[in-house]
C-alpha cells in the first residue's frame, strides 16, 4: 500500500480559476515598462500624422546608423 | 529606407485588395514602436496577383537578403505558385502576405478590419483585436514587447469609449 497525501490522488486535475495563461502573467509584466505617457500622445495625433510621424523616427534611426558605420569605419 | 506613403499610394491607386498589418497597422492604432517595412496580407485571386504585379514592376521589386542576380520576377505565375513573399523595392521593404499566420487569408481578415485614410487613400487595416490574436497566435518571444504595448493602447481605447479617463 502507497501512502498518500489526503486529498492527492495521481490522476487529480486542478480545475482551472481562470482562462488566463502563463503569457498573461508576461504580458503583464512588460506592460508595466512601457512609457503610457508616449502612447497618449501619439494617440492624440491623427492617423495620418502618426504615419508622418513613424517616417520620421525611420529616418533619424538610418541617421544614427548610418553615423555609426561611419565611426566603426573610421577607428 | 522605406518610404511609407509612397508605397502605400502606389497599392491603393492600383486598386490592390488588402490589409495593412503588422507594425504599419500597429501604427495606425497608436504604437509607438519603430518599424521599417509594409506589411500587407493580399487578395490570391488572379486580377489582383496581376495587378500587384503590374504596381510593383516599376519600382523593382526582389526577394529580401537573397543573393543578386538570382532569376526571380515578381510576375504571375511566381505569385501564383508562391504565398508569403518578403520584399526589397525601390520605395523600401515590402512583405506582401497570402495568408498571415494567427490571422488567415486577406477574405478570412477583411471582416474584422478597419478602414481608414492614409495620405489621401482608403486602406484596410488589422483592427487591435486582430493584431493582438495573430500575435497571441503566432507566439513569438520578440513579440511579447509589441503584444503589451497593443493591449495597453486596446485598454487605453476602451476607457476612452466609455468615457472613462
Amino acid at each position: 500500500m502507497t501512502a498518500r497525501s489526503p486529498g492527492c490522488t495521481l490522476n487529480e486535475t486542478v480545475p482551472p480559476t481562470s482562462n488566463r495563461s502563463s503569457l498573461d502573467d508576461v504580458i503583464d509584466a512588460y506592460k508595466s515598462g512601457i512609457d503610457v505617457t508616449l502612447i497618449d500622445e501619439n494617440l492624440r495625433r491623427s492617423v495620418d500624422e502618426r504615419l508622418r510621424y513613424l517616417q520620421r523616427l525611420l529616418e533619424f534611426a538610418e541617421e544614427l546608423r548610418r553615423a555609426g558605420r561611419e565611426l566603426a569605419t573610421k577607428r | 529606407m522605406t518610404d511609407f506613403a509612397a508605397l502605400i499610394r502606389r497599392l491603393s491607386d492600383a486598386r490592390i485588395e488588402f490589409i495593412l498589418i503588422g507594425g504599419v497597422a500597429a501604427t495606425v492604432h497608436g504604437s509607438v514602436r519603430l518599424t521599417r517595412d509594409v506589411d500587407v496580407v493580399y487578395a490570391r485571386h488572379p486580377d489582383n496577383i496581376r495587378r500587384i504585379c503590374d504596381a510593383l514592376g516599376a519600382v523593382h521589386p526582389y526577394l529580401r537578403g537573397a543573393s543578386k542576380g538570382l532569376p526571380f520576377h515578381l510576375d504571375v505565375p511566381t505569385m501564383i505558385t508562391g504565398l508569403n513573399f518578403t520584399l526589397v523595392t525601390d520605395e523600401g521593404d515590402l512583405d506582401l502576405l497570402g495568408e498571415m499566420t494567427g490571422g488567415g487569408t486577406y477574405e478570412q481578415l477583411l471582416p474584422g478590419a478597419v478602414r481608414v485614410e492614409l495620405y489621401g487613400r482608403p486602406c484596410y487595416c488589422l483592427s487591435v483585436d486582430q493584431l493582438i490574436a495573430a500575435k497571441r497566435a503566432a507566439g513569438r518571444p520578440r513579440d511579447i514587447d509589441a503584444l503589451a504595448e497593443l493591449e495597453v493602447i486596446r485598454d487605453r481605447q476602451t476607457a476612452s469609449d466609455s468615457g472613462a479617463d
